[in-house]
């Protein structure tokens, strides 16, 4: 995949008499709009501070909105949560380089083997989307699946108010949640496939209805290639 | 016309002990055509069981009275309205009437709560229960977390959500066990 | 000392592209690059990407330091956590004959004054950051210089509008920031 191909660059880079670095005053020239005070997505600040929080009631109308939108023709639970899946995707992928960043320089580092990555997803990601760690992280006690582990949420916040109805039961919702975890594990080079089940009615039912469990199956090579690098980092 | 729907208790001495306990019977909700979209008893013995038609009779018929009962509201007095309009500063909108709200027999009460998305929530109590406000605010709260918020909800359509079950369930159940 | 700078996708296509100059000991910001050398640089950057791809799994950090040479060509890589990689191509300058790579090590004749201009100018750019690739001095520089960019890529990424990771850079913006954090680290 090294081969090099015919770069699709910009003008400004490859004529030599052009201008080292173009102004906004060219934006009628690529088609882009720059808001009135001038203050672009690159004027913000990447960290935040710890008290900005977001109003639960908003996230769950658009969340609520998010699974209707999803429903429109699907043809079933499956596809259903594939879609919810697909709409988390992205957004885990953004968040990894975004939560590495925010990160103290000093600890600053790309997840190397499953653990790390696990761990970075239960406690920097769960922490930056929900408030709080993920409740438990287990590794599948089945001999044949050593590719498969568990991230465990006792009561996810995306479907603090869903009721799914009895003709739906084999769907969760988290789903949505299980493609964010899926787009974090991608892109950090750990291709896998995440699935939300819930598992609230039958064990401690009554404590946590709601009780959720991410399965994160990966694929044959990143197990390959931990056994070769032998865990390190 | 209401009362004649629900029986009060038969046995007299069933009654008695219903006084002292100040019990929530039950909740209804009927959607701004009129429907029943929700019913829920919480305290068996309380009300006569009814059968599911009587109660969709039930809540049309109160949607026809509650319509009835805000149209007869009575007409604020003219000079009453523009002394409060002209201390307020601005042009004051009236309260919308809000038509019944109350229904009180010798055996049970009924509060009426109108959202201004025109549902309305009857919620059946004990004669002397207090804080049936509160009660309904609470109950209100609830429907619109975990009824409105849920993806699987169609609007005016009935109520069929876990969740909201459950919560309702476990409050009731605290304040009828005080 | 010219630089030619790429953001390569996880799948290896190119996102972004800059060529610079140094700005440090007078330099003019400019790039001096042959044409030929345009087109070579291309080659050289994405034949790098083998190296990247095996030194990534033995360093959890972002910063790989320089990773490859070809001739007078080094190689600075930078892996963001999202396995994107940045790749700076720095060619100390060759077109000065007196300049030299392991410079340094003459010292300044403190008593000769009226030595020649332009032996003056190269013994100023062989303590600059762009002389010596490999002196602590320039990996410091390029780190500091990749972290800007990954900041501003960070940036990038979180519009809306940009589909991660495999989408053009276009923002003319970007382009003024990787140009500013360029002229302030090297």
């Amino acid at each position: 995949m090294s081969q090099p191909r015919p770069p699709n660059a910009p003008s400004a880079s490859g004529n030599p008499s052009a201008p080292p670095q173009k102004e906004p005053s060219s934006s009628h020239t690529t088609g882009l709009r720059y808001p009135s005070n001038g203050k672009t997505i690159y004027h913000r600040h990447l960290s935040r501070s710890k008290t900005a929080e977001l109003s639960q009631a908003s996230f769950a109308y658009l969340f609520s909105e998010m699974v209707t939108y999803a429903q429109r023709r699907v043809t079933g639970i499956q596809d259903l949560e594939k879609r919810l899946n697909t709409q988390g995707h992205p957004l885990g992928l953004k968040l990894l380089d975004l939560l590495l960043i925010r990160e103290p320089p000093r600890s600053q580092s790309r997840p190397l083997n499953i653990i790390t990555l696990l761990h970075f997803i239960k406690i920097n990601l769960w922490q930056h989307l929900f408030g709080r760690q993920a409740d438990r992280l287990e590794k599948s006690s089945d001999p044949d699946a050593p590719d498969e582990y568990m991230i465990i949420d006792n009561e996810p916040l995306v479907n603090a108010y869903v009721s799914v109805p009895k003709e739906m039961s084999q769907l969760n919702c988290a789903a949505f949640v299980a493609g964010i975890i899926e787009g974090v594990c991608d892109g950090a080079v750990f291709p896998a496939r995440v699935t939300a089940h819930s598992v609230g009615s039958k064990e401690e039912g009554e404590m946590w209805p709601g009780k959720t469990v991410f399965l994160v199956k990966f694929q044959p090579e990143v197990l390959e290639r931990e056994a070769l690098i032998g865990g390190k980092g | 016309m209401c009362v004649s729907l629900i029986q009060p208790p038969i046995h007299q001495s069933h009654r008695h002990t219903k006084r002292l306990s100040r019990t929530v019977f039950a909740l209804i909700i009927i959607n701004k055509a009129g429907g029943l979209i929700y019913n829920r008893t919480f305290h068996e013995g309380g009300l006569n069981k009814i059968s599911t038609n009587e109660l969709l009779v039930l809540a049309g018929t109160f949607h026809g009275v509650h319509a009835i009962t805000a149209r007869l509201n009575p007409i604020p007095t003219p000079g009453a309205n523009r002394n409060s309009a002209s201390s307020a500063g601005t042009m004051m909108r009236p309260e919308p009437p809000s038509g019944l709200e109350v229904l009180e027999s010798e055996n049970f009460r009924l509060q009426c709560f109108t959202t201004l998305t025109g549902i309305k929530f009857l919620l059946f109590t004990d004669t002397t229960q207090t804080n049936v406000d509160l009660t309904m605010r609470r109950v209100y709260e609830m429907y619109t977390d975990y009824v409105m918020k849920n993806p699987f909800y169609q609007l005016e359509m009935p109520v069929r959500c876990d969740m909201f079950d459950r919560k309702l369930l476990s409050y009731i159940r605290e304040i009828n066990n005080r | 000392m010219s630089y030619y700078f790429a953001i390569l996708s996880p799948l290896d296509t190119p996102l972004f592209e800059h060529e610079f100059g140094t700005s440090k000991s007078g330099g003019d910001g400019q790039p001096r690059f042959t044409d030929q050398a345009r087109h070579l640089n291309q080659f050289i950057l994405h034949s790098s990407l083998d190296i990247v791809e095996e030194l990534q799994w033995t360093q959890p950090g972002l910063y790989l330091k320089v990773i490859d040479k070809f001739f007078q060509n080094y190689i600075s890589a930078f892996v963001t956590a999202s396995n994107v990689k940045f790749l700076l191509l720095h060619q100390p300058t060759t077109s000065v004959p007196t300049t030299t790579t392991t410079g340094g090590g003459g010292g300044a004749n403190g008593g000769v004054v009226n030595t020649a201009q332009a032996a003056a100018s190269s013994r100023v750019n062989s303590t600059s950051v762009g002389a010596n690739p490999t002196s602590p001095q320039t990996e410091e520089a390029i780190k500091n210089f990749m972290n800007e960019v990954y900041e501003n890529y960070v940036k990038a990424v979180m519009s809306p509008f940009y589909k991660a990771p495999n989408m053009e850079i276009r923002s003319p913006v970007f382009r003024q920031r990787v140009a500013a954090a360029g002229r302030k680290y090297l």
